[in-house]
């Protein structure tokens, strides 16, 4: 056998260990209630309650942040975050966690983010303008 | 019925427009044009079909600094009825980000590449000789698919491109726009994002677009070889603008490192976002492309894998614009892209260029010089071979996690990112890096064709021990042993890669001056992976609470991580090895500069360093964006960054929630309940953060433009209040006028204190005086999280040394290089 096919028997192996090692350590997106089901840790897509209270005390302790949210099958559960609450925080519109439930609180090692306006300004604020226009 | 607008100026943007339709029309000609004169025109010197190529080339560029400079005069007219200079400029940004804004949205990005492959296009022009046609039919279909992204012209209903034109009222459906006069409604516009208004956003952008806009290069000339049968040929003529394209798009891309590491929140130099993994997946392909293409030429072996990965990495150039663009990596990335309505269109562009790939490989496969003759195992175009292939493989598994939402997408599947992503990229990254690393040093020991074996083995075995034996001093001395085991291999493999390639250097410098340019870039690499390992394994937050509050029972259980540590104002804390004190604020708009002052003390109490770092938080309408500041030292870096504070007013956030702080009748609620206490001169009142001496009691004469007369008594207490080691001094006055009693508290903020002189107790010959302390969630503090980075030098110095050694082979490559 020649030197390069067996050393590409060795490329082809070690791209498919790559796949199925990527594929063993990726997770799921799931909801509320997959997340009771398992222990290990899960992607939960949803949106804050802004309605609910947003635990935030700096004086008291600057790593403790519990909020409310809904996921996207609407279950809504507090969940507990291990920081500083991040900036803009009520002004998300999607949240992306990372964790696993302990109780009845989700406890998040990550969250993600998405704001309308963080790096580009798509949206012209209307409510103001309308306003001003009306009356013409 | 179609509404005049008043005050609109509609000229820029319509001659902008044009100059739109006008790049697209002469990159089309110019490609067709170039084809015929490559196909018709083959062997004739003199072809009409290659000067209308050239003239539409230059058409094209003129049009492109055409559409820039309308652009930019819209910008700097602040004419805000085009959507562009509404969302990201404001009449208060100064004139060298109004010049970057430029480049703020994706259009912009679409022209700077524009611009940029226009360049290279005339150099390649100027430079190419016969290989003119081929080469540059490839740059003006590239320069094509790229203008057709800005186009925003309409065919069939389907908008092609997003034209930087926009107007305002065009971009958005909203009721203001069906008055006339809307625009005297639009004063400003939104302004630049605060967090891109800084230095790197001038430099960075403009430099990882040439570096992309460069990948098309090596590209043309291997669909010129595949095409004009020059199957050999094109390698040596493509060697030098590869080491160009690789040499700017890695500056380019630890630029962004850099930004991320000084100025953004993003806490490192390298977060795994799939943003970053995009801007890498085309270099490391080059790079790995480039090291096989020195093996073709070289040995004459690994043909197809040469032009294979040069393909690979403009197709992926295309890849990582379309991860970064179409919005598709929505759940996984903080950068947040607004899709602009071009998903397909964007993955059109990677299609040309694929198929175009594919076709000519597979039409061409059978001619292709590809040898049928085995390597020898000692000989450094083997070794050189597996060490692309493992960058390649490295590539391979970047691609394969970043890309998740797309196979989701294409799969139906609901797969989610490893969820600790950061471990799973540094140990499989780090695995790849090591064989690279080690692979670096092996292949520069090996001749080409064949070595002597023995030799070879005593050399690379006493520079691996050597290795070996500093990276246990080092693995201990950093505290990198505790960790994963790969990593300790990787110290390895990078110290080996450095001592290695630096022995190749010495004997460069004596002698074979040739190979100084890839020891340079080698060792560059070397010190990179070494400063990425040590700074990235063994980083430590210092900034760790320790007051350990629990909320729930079941909270307090786990062991989490707590990073981030309140800090009052003037009240020091003991951070670590160092006290640290939030001494107070320093306001520019939009920056709010936080002093925080860093002090080592040794055991006998004295301060050892003492230097203030300025973290700053940005205000822009009512959001904020921190800003990290850093204290470098040669060895390491310690890293400050605030990630909570209520010491913004919301005045100054501009928030519409701002109390009438300084209503006097309120003014007691910000304090705890009054302690009074009765005291005579000379004694000391005890508080919370310290105390309070009575100096002196003195007869006022005057109080704050009160006239008294002589049945009028007013009395000062000299007060000096000592809280937390400094010094402050205040003066209640004690006021009986026509029979009433007045007193005037004095307040001392930075110590939190109210003082009120309250009453005369004449019969104990002593006074009252209440003391009104702010409970500690009304002093002001910062809330913020400090790091240390060890040896982050060797990652930046190692950067810089590898570009250095990517220009030392530019130019070693480009004097053998003979162009005809």
């Amino acid at each position: 056998m020649k030197k390069s096919s067996i050393f590409g028997l060795v490329v082809i192996a070690i791209a498919i260990a790559v796949i199925i090692s990527v594929y063993a350590n990726s997770s799921t997106y799931g909801s509320f209630n997959d997340a009771t089901k398992t222990t290990s840790e899960l992607h939960i897509v949803g949106h804050l309650n802004k309605a609910k209270e947003l635990y935030f005390d700096a004086t008291k302790d600057a790593n403790y942040f519990s909020f409310y949210m809904k996921d996207n099958k609407g279950e809504e559960r507090k969940v507990v975050f291990t920081g500083t609450k991040p900036e803009d925080f009520e002004r998300s519109e999607q949240l992306v966690l990372t964790g696993t439930m302990v109780g009845n609180e989700f406890h998040a090692s990550a969250i993600l983010m998405k704001c309308p306006s963080k790096y580009q300004q798509g949206e012209l604020k209307t409510t103001e303008l309308k306003a001003k226009s009306a009356s013409i | 019925m179609d509404i005049q607008f008043k005050g609109e100026h509609l000229l820029p943007g319509q001659i902008g427009q044009f100059f739109i339709v006008l790049s697209f029309g002469a990159a089309l000609l110019s490609c067709i044009s170039y084809y015929f004169a490559t196909t018709e025109d083959a062997g004739k010197t003199d072809s009409f079909w290659q000067k209308l190529g050239r003239i539409s080339y230059f058409v094209n560029a003129v049009a492109i600094i055409g559409i820039g400079t309308c652009l930019f005069y819209l910008i700097y007219k602040h004419f805000f009825e085009y959507h562009y200079a509404w969302a990201y400029t404001s009449r208060s940004l100064p004139i060298y980000y109004i010049l970057s804004a430029f480049w703020n949205g994706q259009e912009g990005g679409f022209l700077l590449w524009l611009f940029w492959q226009a360049v290279l296009g005339i150099v390649l022009i100027f430079r190419s000789k016969s290989w003119e046609r081929p080469v540059m039919t490839i740059i003006a279909l590239s320069q094509v698919m790229l203008a057709s992204m800005v186009l925003g012209v309409e065919i069939f209903g389907q908008r092609i491109g997003s034209s930087p034109f926009l107007l305002l009222r065009q971009s958005m459906e909203a009721p203001i726009f069906s008055n006339p006069d809307y625009l005297s409604f639009i004063k400003d516009g939104q302004g630049m994002v605060p967090s891109l208004q800084n230095y790197w956003m001038i430099i960075h952008p403009p430099t990882l677009f040439l570096g992309f806009a460069a990948m098309v290069v090596p590209f043309a000339y291997a669909v010129a070889g595949l095409w004009q049968k020059k199957y050999k040929e094109w390698i040596s003529q493509a060697i030098p603008y590869a080491l160009f394209a690789c040499m700017i798009l890695g500056t380019g891309v630890v630029m962004g490192s850099f930004w991320a590491y000084e100025s953004l929140n993003f806490g490192g130099f390298w977060a795994w976002d799939p943003v970053e993994n995009a801007s890498i997946f085309p270099w490391i392909v080059l790079v790995a492309g480039l090291h096989v293409m020195i093996v073709f030429k070289n040995s004459g072996h690994s043909y197809f894998t040469a032009t294979f990965l040069v393909l690979l990495s403009n197709v992926l150039t295309w890849y990582s614009s379309f991860l970064n663009r179409s919005g598709i990596l929505g759940e996984t990335s903080v950068h947040s892209f607004t899709d602009l309505g071009m998903f397909w269109q964007l993955i059109t562009g990677i299609m040309l260029f694929l198929v175009l790939s594919v076709v000519l490989l597979v039409r061409r496969y059978k001619e292709l010089p590809i040898t049928k003759k085995d390597e020898e195992t000692y000989s450094r175009e083997f070794w050189m071979f597996v060490g692309s292939v493992f960058l390649g493989l490295s590539c391979f598994h970047m691609l394969v996690v970043t890309s998740v939402p797309v196979w989701n997408e294409m799969f139906k599947t609901k797969m989610a990112p490893p969820s600790n992503i950061k471990e799973h990229y540094n140990v499989i990254q780090a695995s790849f890096a090591f064989v690279i690393a080690v692979l670096t040093g092996i292949a520069q020991f090996l001749k080409y064709k064949k070595t002597d074996v023995t030799r070879f083995f005593i050399t690379t075995g006493s520079y691996l021990l050597m290795a070996a034996a500093l990276t246990a001093l080092f693995a201990y001395l950093s505290g990198l042993y505790k960790l994963n085991f790969v990593f300790v291999l990787l110290m390895w493999g990078s110290l080996y890669a450095v001592i290695a390639n630096g022995k190749v250097l010495i004997d460069a410098i004596k002698g074979k001056f040739k190979l100084a340019g890839s020891a340079v870039a080698h060792i560059g690499f070397g010190l990179l992976l070494l400063g990425a390992v040590i700074s990235a394994g063994t980083q430590s937050v210092i900034s760790v609470n320790n007051t350990g509050e629990a909320y729930s029972a079941e909270f307090a259980k786990e062991e989490n991580p707590r990073e981030n540590i309140t800090v009052y104002r003037n009240q020091p804390i003991k951070m670590g090895d160092y006290m640290v004190t939030y001494l107070g604020d320093s306001i520019s708009s939009p920056n709010h500069f936080f002093k925080i002052n860093y002090k080592r003390v040794d055991a006998a109490g004295k301060v050892t360093e003492e230097f203030t770092l300025k973290p700053k938080v940005q205000v822009s309408k009512g959001s904020l964006a921190a800003s990290p500041d850093t204290r470098h030292y040669l060895f390491s870096d310690i890293y400050t960054h605030i990630t909570l504070t209520n010491a913004i007013t919301p005045v100054e956030a501009g928030s519409e929630s701002a109390e009438a702080a300084h209503d006097a009748d309120n003014d007691d609620k910000n304090y705890d309940a009054p302690i009074a206490h009765e005291v005579k001169a000379g004694d000391t009142i005890k508080y919370r953060d310290g105390y309070i001496v009575l100096k002196a009691l003195n007869k006022e004469t005057k109080v704050q433009n009160i006239p008294l007369t002589d049945s009028d008594v007013a009395i000062g207490a000299d007060l000096e209040i000592v809280s937390n080691g400094n010094k402050y001094s205040a003066r209640p006055v004690y006021m009986i006028k026509n029979g009433n009693v007045f007193d005037f508290a004095r307040k001392v903020d930075d110590a939190g204190l109210k003082l009120r002189f309250s009453k005369v107790i004449p019969e104990h010959k002593t006074v009252e005086i209440v003391v009104f302390q702010q409970p500690e969630s009304k002093k002001k503090f910062v809330v913020m999280k400090a790091i240390q980075f060890p040896y982050i030098n060797l990652f930046w110095g190692g950067s810089i040394i590898m570009v250095i050694g990517f220009f030392m082979s530019i130019l070693r490559r480009k004097k053998e290089l003979k162009v005809v």
